[in-house]
C-alpha cells in the first residue's frame, strides 16, 4: 500500500534530517557526533584529494590478491576431497579445527614469520578464504545426488567426463556461496589487519581518525568501506548469474545487470534535470564569479533526484495497474518482469538518499532556504504519482513540472551562487519551463486514450484531444515567445535568441502532434520534445554564457 | 546382435548390508522384443535393471549381456541434469562418446523435433514440466541409438492424463523401431500390457520371476489395445497373480 511504503522510505530520510537539526540545534555534542552534512564534507575531501581513493584501491588490492590466493586452491583442493575419500580424511579435520580460530588472532603470528609488511597483511586475508572455501567447497561436492554420478556411467562418462559433467557444475552453487562468504569475511578482515600493522588502506584511515578524534572522517571511511562491500556483493550476485545460468530463469539470465538498470533510471530523461541548474548559474554568473563545487554537487543532487522520480514513478505506476504493456517507452522495466518492483523501490530510495545528503549539505553551507525548496521539490517529486492525491493523476503534472522544473530549479541553482531571492532569475526561466511541460504534455497526448481507459486524469484527458493539441502548440510556442519577451523587456540577454536555431525542429513537432492520432507517431513527438528540450536548454544556457563576454 | 542379449542364469543379488533384492532370476530376452516387468514395489525391479546397466552386479548365478550392447535408462525421477539444457541432456550420451559438438547439436534438434520438444530446446529442466522433463530423459536414451533401453517406471510420477499420452508415445517410438530391446518396469498392469508384449510378474521381495506371460492382443505396439475384450482378460490374469504377491508385501511393512 503507497500510504505504509511512504512511511518506511520516509523515516531514513527523516532521521538524517533529525540528526542534522539536533546537532545544529545543540542537542548533541558536535565533537562526538557529527552532523550528516559534516561528514558528507569530509567524504567530499578526501574524494577531492585523492587520499580516499587511495587507500580504497590499496585495501581493495590486499583483499583480491588475499581473495584470489586463498580462493583458487581452495576451490580445487575442496573439489578433490569431496570426491577423494583419502585426500578428504586428510584435509577435513585440519579445515574444521582451524575455521572457528578468529582469524585476525593469527595476525601476530603470521607477522612475526613474514614481518610487518604487505604481504603478512594479503596472508591473513588469504587463510581466511582458503578455509572458509574448502570447508564449502567439499560441502558442496560432498552433497551432490550420488544418482546423477550413476547416469553419468550409464551413459558412458569416464572419470574425467564426470568431473567436467557432473561433479563441477553440481557443487559451483556452493563453491561460489563459499565465495561469497569468504570475501564477506575478508573485508572485515582487511579492516582490522589495517588498524594494528598499516600505514594505509581504508582500515588505518578509519583508525587514524579515531587517534585524531576526527569522528566525521571516521564515519566518512565506515560509508565507503559499506559501499565497497555493496559493489562486491554486487559484483559476486553477477558471477553467479554468468556461472550458475540455471539457478536462475532464462530471461533473468539474458539480461545485463547494466543494461536492465540503464532502461530503469533512464538518464537520458536528466536534460531535464541538468538544464535549469546550468541556467541557474549561468544568470547568477552575470553578477559575478561562481562556486564551482556548489554547482557540480547541485548537478549531481538534482539527477539523483530525477533518477529517484524516475524509479518511483515506475514503480506507483506499476502499483496502480496504469502502465500495461500497450504504454510502451517510458519505464516499463517492471513490466518486461526484468527487475522486481522491490529492487526498484529501494533503488529510488538510495537514489533519493543521495540526493538529500547532497541537499543537506548544501543547506549547511547557504542556509534554510535551499533546505526549503528542496524539501518541496522531493514533496512534489514523490506525491507526483504515490499517494492519494497523485498530482499527475488529476490534471496538474504539467503545472506542478512547470514550477518546479523551471522557477523553482533555476531559483535554487542561482541562491547557491547569490544569495538572494531574484525576480529576474525566476522571469528567465520561464522559456526552460516551456518546454520540459511540452514534454511531459507530449507524453499525455500520446496516452490519451489509455490514460481515459485507465481513469487517469491528465490535463490531456480532460481537454480532449483537440484541446491538448492547442495545448502542446501553447506550451511549446511558449517557450519562444518567452524568449522575445524577455529580451524586449531586457531581462535576458540578446545572445539568448541562439535558441531560434530548433525552431524548424519545434515547427515539426507541432505540425506532427496536429495531424497525427497514432500513439506510435505521438511517441516520436515525445522523443522529439526532449531533444527539443535537451538543445533548446542548452541553447539558451550558452546565450547567457555569452552575455558574459559580449 | 546376437539373438539373445540378455541371459540371467539362477541369478540372485543381496545388497552389502543383507537385503535380499533378487533371488533364483533365469530369464531370457529376446532381441528386438519389449518386455514389462511387474511387481509390488520394493520387490527388486529396479535392481534387476540396474545389473542390466551396469550398475550393480549379480551376487550369484550369472547375467550376460550381448558384449558392446548400448544400453541406456530411463529414470523414474528423471534424473535430468539441472545445469545442462534440453538440448546437452539430450546428447549426452553422444558427447560423452566423443560425438564432435556440433553434430551433437543436430541430433539433439531432430530428437527435440521428434519429441515435440522444440520450443525448448535451450530452456533448463527445471522450466519444464513432468511430462517434458520424460520427453528429454526418453530423447536422451534413444539419441545414441542404444541396443538396450531400461524404463524404470518412466511414467509414475505423472498424472493420469499425460500417462496415456506418454504411453502412446513409447507405441509410436516402438513402431519406429528406435527402442531396440526393450525392458520397462512398472507398477500399473494396463501399461504393461500395452507398452510391451511380454510380461514379467515379480514376487515380493526377495524378487523371484512367478509368471512369464505373452498374450496375444495385437500385431503392432499401440494404445489401441485397451479396447479389446482380451486386455481386459488378460489384466485380469495378471491381477489375480500379482493381488496376493502385494498383500505378502503389505503385511510385512514396506521396509
Ligand atoms: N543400494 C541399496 N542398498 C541396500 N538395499 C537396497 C539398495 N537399493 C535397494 N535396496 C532394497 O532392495 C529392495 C529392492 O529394491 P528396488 O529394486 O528398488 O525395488 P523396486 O524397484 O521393485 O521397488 C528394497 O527392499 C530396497 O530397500
Ligand atoms: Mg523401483
Amino acid at each position: 500500500m503507497p500510504q505504509n511504503r511512504w512511511l518506511s522510505w520516509l523515516s531514513p530520510l527523516l532521521l538524517v534530517v533529525l540528526w542534522e537539526a539536533a546537532v545544529q540545534l545543540g542537542l548533541l555534542n558536535r565533537i562526538f557526533i557529527p552532523p550528516p552534512s559534516e561528514v558528507v564534507v569530509a567524504l567530499a575531501k578526501g574524494l577531492a584529494d585523492g587520499s580516499m581513493v587511495a587507500d580504497v584501491l590499496i585495501s581493495s588490492r590486499r583483499i583480491a590478491l588475499g581473495f584470489l590466493i586463498g580462493a583458487i586452491p581452495a576451490t580445487l583442493l575442496g573439489i578433490w576431497s569431496g570426491l577423494n575419500r583419502t585426500v578428504y580424511l586428510l584435509v577435513r579435520p585440519l579445515a574444521t579445527m582451524l575455521y572457528p580460530v578468529p582469524k585476525i588472532a593469527l595476525l601476530p603470528l603470521v607477522i612475526v614469520v613474514l614481518g610487518i609488511g604487505e604481504v603478512s597483511k594479503i596472508v591473513t586475508v588469504a587463510i581466511s578464504v582458503f578455509l572458509m572455501v574448502v570447508i564449502h567447497t567439499i560441502g558442496g561436492v560432498m552433497q551432490i545426488d550420488q544418482r546423477f554420478f550413476e547416469v553419468g556411467r550409464v551413459y558412458g562418462a569416464n572419470q574425467r567426463t564426470l568431473f567436467r559433467t557432473v561433479a563441477l557444475p553440481a557443487s559451483l552453487p556452493a563453491i561460489i556461496e563459499g565465495w561469497k562468504l569468504a570475501m564477506g569475511f575478508a573485508l572485515t578482515l582487511i579492516v582490522g589487519v589495517e588498524f594494528v600493522g598499516a600505514s594505509n588502506g581504508i582500515g588505518y584511515r578509519i583508525w587514524q581518525s579515531y587517534e585524531l578524534y576526527s569522528i566525521a572522517d571516521m564515519m566518512a571511511s565506515v560509508c565507503v568501506i559499506a559501499a565497497l562491500g555493496w559493489i562486491i556483493t554486487i559484483g559476486l550476485d553477477e558471477v553467479e548469474r554468468l556461472v550458475v545460468p540455471w539457478r536462475h530463469t532464462v530471461k533473468e539470465s539474458r539480461m545485463p545487470l547494466l543494461k536492465k538498470w540503464w532502461g530503469a533510471v533512464r538518464p537520458w530523461s536528466y536534460t531535464a534535470a541538468i538544464i535549469p541548474v546550468l541556467l541557474g548559474a549561468s544568470i547568477a554568473a552575470q553578477q559575478g564569479g561562481l562556486n564551482w563545487l556548489w554547482l557540480a554537487l547541485a548537478l549531481i543532487g538534482s539527477i539523483a533526484i530525477q533518477g529517484g522520480t524516475n524509479l518511483m514513478n515506475d514503480y506507483y505506476d506499476y502499483k496502480k495497474g496504469t502502465d500495461t504493456p500497450a504504454v510502451k517507452g517510458t519505464g516499463g522495466a517492471l513490466l518486461r518482469g526484468e527487475m522486481t518492483p522491490n529492487q526498484i523501490f529501494w533503488a529510488g530510495i538510495i537514489a533519493f538518499a543521495v540526493g538529500s545528503t547532497i541537499g543537506l549539505y548544501l543547506v549547511y553551507m547557504t542556509g534554510p532556504f535551499i533546505f526549503w525548496l528542496g524539501l518541496c521539490s522531493v514533496a512534489v517529486g514523490y506525491f507526483y504519482t504515490a499517494g492519494p492525491f497523485a498530482l499527475a493523476y488529476v490534471g496538474l503534472g504539467e503545472l506542478a513540472v512547470f514550477i518546479f522544473m523551471g522557477p523553482v530549479m533555476v531559483l535554487g541553482s542561482y541562491y547557491l551562487q547569490q544569495p538572494v531571492v531574484s525576480w529576474p532569475a525566476i522571469w528567465a526561466s520561464l522559456p526552460v519551463a516551456f518546454v520540459v511541460a511540452a514534454i511531459l504534455h507530449a507524453n499525455n497526448l500520446r496516452d490519451i486514450d489509455t490514460d481515459i481507459l485507465n481513469h487517469k486524469r491528465t490535463l490531456a484527458t480532460m481537454l480532449g484531444r483537440a484541446g491538448a493539441r492547442v495545448e502542446f502548440y501553447v506550451l511549446v510556442g511558449g517557450a519562444f515567445v518567452s524568449v522575445l519577451v524577455l529580451i524586449a523587456l531586457g531581462l535576458a540577454p540578446w545572445p539568448t535568441l541562439l535558441c531560434y536555431a530548433v525552431a524548424p525542429l519545434a515547427w515539426r513537432l507541432m505540425r506532427t502532434a496536429a495531424t497525427e492520432d497514432a500513439a506510435e507517431k505521438l511517441h516520436s513527438v515525445l522523443r522529439g520534445s526532449a531533444v527539443l528540450h535537451m538543445r533548446f536548454g542548452l541553447l539558451y544556457v550558452l546565450g547567457w554564457v555569452i552575455a558574459l563576454w559580449v | 546382435m546376437q539373438a539373445a542379449p540378455i541371459v540371467f542364469i539362477q541369478a540372485g543379488l543381496t545388497y552389502p548390508n543383507g537385503v535380499e533384492a533378487l533371488t533364483d532370476i533365469s530369464l531370457t530376452i529376446a532381441d528386438q522384443s519389449a518386455v514389462a516387468v511387474v511387481g509390488p514395489s520394493g520387490c527388486g525391479k529396479t535392481t534387476l535393471l540396474r545389473t542390466i546397466a551396469g550398475l550393480e552386479r549379480v551376487s550369484v548365478g550369472s547375467l550376460q549381456v550381448a558384449a558392446g550392447a548400448k544400453r541406456a535408462m530411463v529414470f523414474q525421477s528423471g534424473l535430468l541434469f539441472p545445469w545442462m539444457s534440453v538440448a546437452d541432456n539430450i546428447s549426452y550420451g553422444l558427447m560423452t562418446r566423443g560425438t564432435p559438438a556440433e553434430q551433437c547439436r543436430v541430433i539433439a534438434r531432430e530428437w527435440a523435433d521428434r519429441m515435440g520438444l522444440q520450443r525448448f530446446i535451450d530452456a533448463y529442466p527445471h522450466q519444464l514440466s513432468g511430462g517434458m522433463q520424460q520427453r528429454v530423459g526418453i530423447a536422451r536414451a534413444l539419441a545414441i541409438q542404444p541396443d538396450i533401453v531400461l524404463f524404470d517406471e518412466p511414467f509414475a510420477a505423472l498424472d493420469a492424463q499425460t500417462r496415456l499420452i506418454m504411453q502412446e508415445l513409447v507405441c509410436d517410438l516402438r513402431r519406429q523401431g528406435v527402442c531396440g530391446t526393450m525392458l520397462f518396469v512398472t507398477h500399473a498392469i494396463d501399461e504393461a500390457l500395452i507398452v510391451a508384449d511380454r510380461i514379467i510378474v515379480m514376487s515380493a521381495r526377495p524378487g523371484r520371476i512367478i509368471a512369464d506371460l505373452t498374450p496375444q492382443l495385437a500385431d503392432v505396439p499401440s494404445a489401441d489395445k485397451r479396447a479389446l475384450p482380451a486386455f481386459n482378460q488378460a489384466f485380469a490374469d495378471i491381477w489375480a497373480q500379482i493381488r496376493q504377491e502385494v498383500d505378502v508385501q503389505m503385511h510385512e511393512g514396506v521396509n
